[in-house]
């Protein structure tokens, strides 16, 4: 059929928005029409023409509940497991603030205290430049909830990296060989993977952490290949 | 009191700001635009898709879809409430595609020669709920539409309002009136051909006017 041809593209597009194009042909219809304009200029002009009918029908209200599930579908909320990990994440917004604006840092500490049942404060560790990079300045910080069952990362300031280049965040104790936390990114925050510490952060006997330049996809040894750029000690 | 037709310009200028801002991602400007819109979105879909548990799942997707089509709507081109109308009735229509496929599924608008007991299309509308002959009737403040549905036949748009507003298919209508597939299919065919003559000839009338 030549969609193309004026009356029957029109005469389509009217039993299409009217509702009486079916099946199969309601289906054929609409896979033409993102390649057709003349037939999406037929499909608006009968919309145009048909719609306002509806204008007759009284409002029906939805349940009340319909909106929240929608913006669920929308904006999914972290899940289940990563709602303690939340609010002691918001203590690295805390820690981001005191470099920005009061209000941040007062909404982080409202959100802290009125979290009580997160026994134990998460651990912060800051990651200091270690000059081998000029364009790797600034700090890095990397958070863990008490637990070790979660953490984040990010540079307090964005920092530069090549874009053949990425950043690797490794974690160790006071005598072992690094083990990687992960690829990080220069620019934003990265949430590492659960369970990155065996043993939970007390468990693990974590001293210290570094951050090195790696080749995209990380390391290829499993060991730090490239220059430390950051590195940071955990309070003892 | 507003008349439906004066309500809907109103409620699509703002629907159309608030679309431009949901496009650019803005929650709350999408959250109002639910505000406006869902009543109306949710009657339209309960006319045609009965079952009012899956007229919810339905108008779930339909904000789902506008949400992210949002940056394709074109103020300058559509009238919001009608882009979203078309959204909200399509999913309607194809969810009744989807029921028939679904054996486990009553069918939706039963014919009279069903004689389990269950109510048939026409006895499913809620009590209180007007049938689509009345809606056109009423459709006669809204306008030129209005006056040109006064031009159809009784026939016409019986057929007319059955298809549009129910989302009954041409068999299905011929069903209801008890004709022949092949007369209704005629009769909503010509209503929408007179349809579209009038109001072409009433907007040259307007431009005249105007000009």
């Amino acid at each position: 059929m030549d969609y193309a041809r004026k009356p029957l593209a029109d005469a389509l597009a009217a039993q299409y928005v009217a509702g009486t194009l079916r099946g199969a042909a309601r289906r054929r219809f609409e896979a033409l029409l993102p390649g057709h304009p003349a037939l999406q200029a037929a499909v608006a002009d009968w919309q145009a023409r048909l719609m306002p009918l509806t204008s007759v029908l009284d409002d029906v209200p939805p349940p009340p509940h319909t909106w929240e599930r929608i913006a669920q579908r929308l904006w999914p909320a972290p899940p289940a497991a990563a709602v303690e990990p939340a609010s002691w994440w918001r203590g690295l917004a805390l820690w981001r603030a005191l470099a920005g604006t009061a209000t941040v840092a007062a909404l982080a500490l409202a959100v802290l205290l009125a979290r009580p049942d997160a026994a134990l404060p998460p651990v912060v560790v800051v990651l200091q430049p270690t000059g081998k990079d000029p364009a790797m300045d600034g700090s890095m910080v990397a958070s863990f909830s008490a637990d070790g069952r979660a953490a984040v990362a990010r540079p307090v300031r964005a920092v530069a990296v090549r874009p053949d280049r990425t950043l690797q965040l490794w974690w160790a104790t006071a005598e072992g060989k690094p083990r990687s936390l992960g690829l990080i990114r220069g620019d934003g925050t990265t949430v590492l993977r659960a369970g990155a510490l065996p043993g939970g952060l007390q468990g693990s006997g974590i001293d210290h952490m570094a951050v090195s330049v790696e080749p995209p996809g990380g390391s290829p040894t499993g060991q730090p290949t490239g220059p430390v750029v950051f590195y940071g000690k955990l309070a003892p | 009191m507003n008349t439906p037709a004066a309500d809907w310009s109103d409620r699509s200028r703002e629907l159309a700001q608030q679309l431009a801002r949901s496009a650019l991602g803005d929650r709350s400007a999408f959250q109002r635009v639910y505000a406006l819109s869902s009543g109306h979105l949710f009657a339209v879909i309960l006319r045609i898709q009965r079952d009012r548990s899956l007229a919810e799942d339905l108008l779930q997707e339909v904000y789902v879809n506008a949400w992210k089509a949002a940056g394709s709507f074109d103020a300058q081109r559509a009238q919001p409430l009608t882009w979203l109308t078309h959204i909200a009735r399509n999913k309607a229509i194809d969810s009744l595609r989807r029921a028939q496929a679904q054996p486990r599924l009553e069918p939706l608008h039963r014919g009279d020669d069903d004689d389990d007991g269950g109510p048939s299309a026409a006895e499913r509308v809620a009590d209180d709920a007007p049938g689509p002959a009345a809606l056109l009737e009423r459709a006669s403040d809204a306008r030129q539409l209005g006056q040109c549905m006064q031009g159809l036949s009784a026939q016409q748009r019986q057929s007319v309002a059955l298809a549009f507003f129910d989302g009954l298919s041409h068999a299905e209508v011929a069903q209801q009136l008890r004709q022949p597939l092949g007369t209704v299919k005629s009769w909503v065919r010509r209503a929408l051909a007179t349809l579209k003559a009038c109001l072409e000839r009433a907007a040259q009338a307007d431009g005249a006017v105007e000009g």
